[in-house]
């Protein structure tokens, strides 16, 4: 009987191969990228957000001061009431006019393609034409676009912009504008999928539209609709041009929202401390949202 | 096979090439000629026009005294000078507004002057210089370009109506109601306006535009107090003026301003140089604008009407031109400025096919009507020489103005708010930018 002992060898050092090596390799370009234009702004910007800056006097350190300061200012805390309330509408209405859209424009036609193409054009336009243009569809006058509109039925003129009643649903009304058609596009990949079988059967068994919405459809783009309320979660919260453009914030500071806040108190008042401040809690809340919309939208789906 | 060994080596290429990228963009822009001994790197906040007349003043100094310009028209000026503040890179000279030298100073972003090493300094009026004195007592600036507002009036519609030139509040305002109601371009139609108001508060301008009629009514913002300030905006002067504006101009007769005031800014007022609106008080900049708009015949330059205090002050404002802190090229930079601040460097800059950049010279022993052979600006260089108040220097305006723009801004947007209470709440915050900048008494 002869005993086999198996004797280790010398240990090897296990270099990583080049089948993983080569997935790091191309990512590295955007990792590069992301994290010059991106990570290390971002870092600057936390950093930044405990000092009052002043580059050529040195930095002072005030600890949590600034948060302080912009938490506990009036128009700050009004701020973040209009940007919820715009995120929230545009974010919402986006959704509702996008999904809309996407069911009236599925399909292979031609002549749908280039409705589909206009339809998104205000994708592809730069916000701040935008602003300038519902500016001018704005004009508080019997010479604006859409009071023209209202003249013709006997309404009007509404001071959409210069009244704080109004300015920011009319905000509101332009972001949802340009948000939808973005939306329907993704939704419209989403219907893609859709078993057609599934709706030759609910017509077969006679049932209702609204029947055929909420069983088959709303279902299967439940994946496209997380991602689109994910993206517009975000884009709701940091909206700036649009109001920048359209209003500048006001009249009254009534369509304030966080991120124009935080460009007056950088830009205007040259408080760099205060709006970096500003940016790292919208930053926080984003994050937030985001986590909070990913795990419900997991939820649903194990559900 | 062979493709298959190519992919890595085509990685590494890109990200070396990547690598190789990123670098040269992270090395600043322009450095490679502002880091020539010979070169100077110029900031001025200025649009295409006005860039075009930099060019040539830049080009004749170069010509002259072989120094290099490396010149940078920036449209938004502070968020970049701000970015190129925080890697501690700074333009050497920069030709921005007077109102933003105290906040410059406060930075720590500008080198002190003394104006003696600049050759020429005894040209400029000590009015000038003063308005260059930082917080503590030394000069931060170079007077170089100055302006006052005045008010610019339709003359055809004025005369067409019968009505005089406008000289106190009561005339304006009556003047103002003609233009708005009498169809003073005779289309029938009920579409004209009496005056155009810069309104909103974005970047504080129903400050910038409101200041004039606040000096007119006997208001200061600030008040100096020793080596401190005060703010002065619940004086009953201030209570009587703004009242004064909001039940008049913004929640008075419709038509008397235009309608989308409150949130408009200069860049879209735009309704006296597209002919519906009969008046504008506002900078002389303007004139080439509204020449080319209107014609010359159509409107004409008058000094702002009289308030209740019995003055036509206006605000006064202008180009400094500062020496960006910590760059080594001190020589360059005197000789720079003794040129734009020259008879010749001021005559060029006020002349020419494009937006001229100096309105009101800086140089005593130049006057701008007779530099542009155009007595309309007569008008503003009297009202600069005699009737202007300016923004205070020494103090960081920017959060003061900002500050006043936001509370004036919604006492005008609500026609039924108490206007006394809305006054207390704007001195108890100006009081605490003061408190901020250690300089409230």
């Amino acid at each position: 009987m002869t005993a086999t002992v198996t004797t280790p060898g010398p240990r090897r050092v296990r270099f990583p191969g080049k089948r993983a090596v080569l997935p790091w390799l191309f990512l590295a370009p955007a990792l590069l990228l992301a994290l010059v234009f991106k990570f290390l702004p971002m870092g600057k910007g936390v950093w930044l957000s405990f000092f009052d800056v002043r580059p050529f006097l040195g930095d002072k350190w005030v600890g949590l001061d600034n948060y302080t300061r912009v938490l506990s200012d009036h128009r700050f805390q009004d701020a973040i009431g209009h940007t919820l309330l715009l995120g929230l509408g545009m974010s919402l209405g986006g959704i509702v006019v996008g999904f809309a859209l996407a069911l009236l424009l599925e399909g292979q036609a031609r002549s749908l393609k280039i409705i589909r193409t206009a339809v998104f054009l205000p994708v592809v336009t730069a916000t701040a034409v935008v602003g300038e243009m519902w500016r001018l569809m704005y004009y508080p006058t019997s010479d604006g676009l859409i009071n023209s509109g209202l003249g013709l039925l006997g309404l009007g003129p509404v001071p959409y912009l210069d009244n704080p009643d109004t300015a920011l649903w009319a905000t509101m009304a332009m972001g949802i504008w340009m948000l939808a058609p973005y939306n329907m596009v993704i939704i419209l990949a989403g219907l893609a999928g859709v078993d057609r079988s599934l709706y030759e059967a609910a017509a077969m068994d006679g049932v209702s539209l609204w029947q055929r919405l909420r069983h088959i459809t709303l279902p299967a783009i439940r994946p496209a609709l997380g991602i689109v309320l994910t993206l517009a979660a975000i884009r709701g919260l940091r909206v700036f041009t649009e109001v920048y453009v359209l209003t500048g914030g006001g009249p009254a500071g009534s369509t304030d929202v966080w991120m124009t806040r935080a460009y007056t108190l950088g830009f205007t008042r040259n408080d760099i401390g205060g709006a970096s401040a500003a940016s790292v809690v919208l930053l926080c809340v984003t994050l937030l949202l985001t986590v909070t919309v990913n795990y419900l939208r997991k939820r649903g789906d194990a559900r | 096979m062979r493709l298959r060994r190519a992919r890595p080596l085509a990685a590494a290429l890109a990200v070396s090439g990547l690598l190789f990228g990123t670098a040269a963009c992270g090395s600043g822009s322009g450095s490679a000629r502002a880091g020539d001994p010979n070169t100077l790197e110029v900031w001025t906040r200025s649009d295409p026009e006005s860039a075009q007349t930099y060019d040539r003043v830049f080009a004749a100094f170069t010509k002259k005294t072989g120094i290099k310009i490396d010149y940078q028209p920036v449209m938004n000026f502070d968020q970049q000078l701000q970015s190129r503040a925080s890697t501690k890179d700074l333009p050497d000279v920069m030709i921005n507004d007077t109102a933003l030298m105290g906040s410059y100073q406060a930075q720590g972003l500008l080198k002190p002057i003394a104006p003696a090493s600049i050759a020429g300094h005894d040209e400029i009026t000590a009015k000038s210089w003063a308005s260059t004195v930082g917080r503590d007592g030394r000069h931060y600036g170079i007077p170089y370009s100055r302006q006052a507002m005045t008010l610019f009036v339709r003359k055809d519609w004025r005369e067409k109506l019968g009505l005089p030139q406008p000289k106190t509040w009561q005339d304006t305002l009556a003047l103002a109601k003609a233009f708005a109601t009498r169809d003073p371009d005779g289309d029938g139609k009920k579409d004209t306006y009496g005056m155009v108001v810069p309104g909103s508060a974005q970047n504080g301008y129903v400050a910038w535009w409101g200041a004039s009629w606040l000096w007119q009514g006997g208001v200061r913002i600030l008040e100096q107090d020793g080596s401190g300030y005060r703010p002065a905006m619940d004086s009953p002067a201030a209570l009587r003026t703004v009242t004064w504006m909001k039940d008049n101009l913004f929640c008075g007769d419709n038509g008397v301003i235009q309608p989308s005031a409150l949130t408009s800014v200069t860049a879209n007022t735009t309704n006296f140089q597209d002919g519906n609106a009969g008046m504008y008080l506002t900078g002389p900049y303007n004139i080439s604008t509204f020449d080319k708009a209107l014609g010359k015949d159509k409107y004409e330059v008058l000094p702002a009407p009289s308030g209740p205090a019995g003055n036509n002050d206006v605000l006064a404002d202008g180009e400094n031109i500062y020496f960006g802190a910590k760059t080594g090229k001190a020589k360059l930079e005197q000789t720079l400025a003794a040129f734009l601040i020259s008879p010749e460097g001021q005559t060029l800059a006020m002349t020419g096919d494009h937006q001229p950049v100096v309105r009101i010279p800086v140089n005593s022993t130049l006057d701008a009507a007779e530099v542009r052979h155009d007595p309309r600006w007569s008008v503003v260089q009297k009202a600069y020489e005699t009737a202007s108040v300016q923004f205070p220097n020494a103090p960081d305006f920017a959060p003061i103005k900002q500050d006043t723009a936001d509370a004036l801004n919604a006492i005008f947007t609500y026609c039924g708010s108490d206007v006394r209470s809305g006054l207390k709440e704007l001195n108890d915050t100006l009081a605490g930018d003061l408190k901020d900048q250690e300089l409230l008494k």
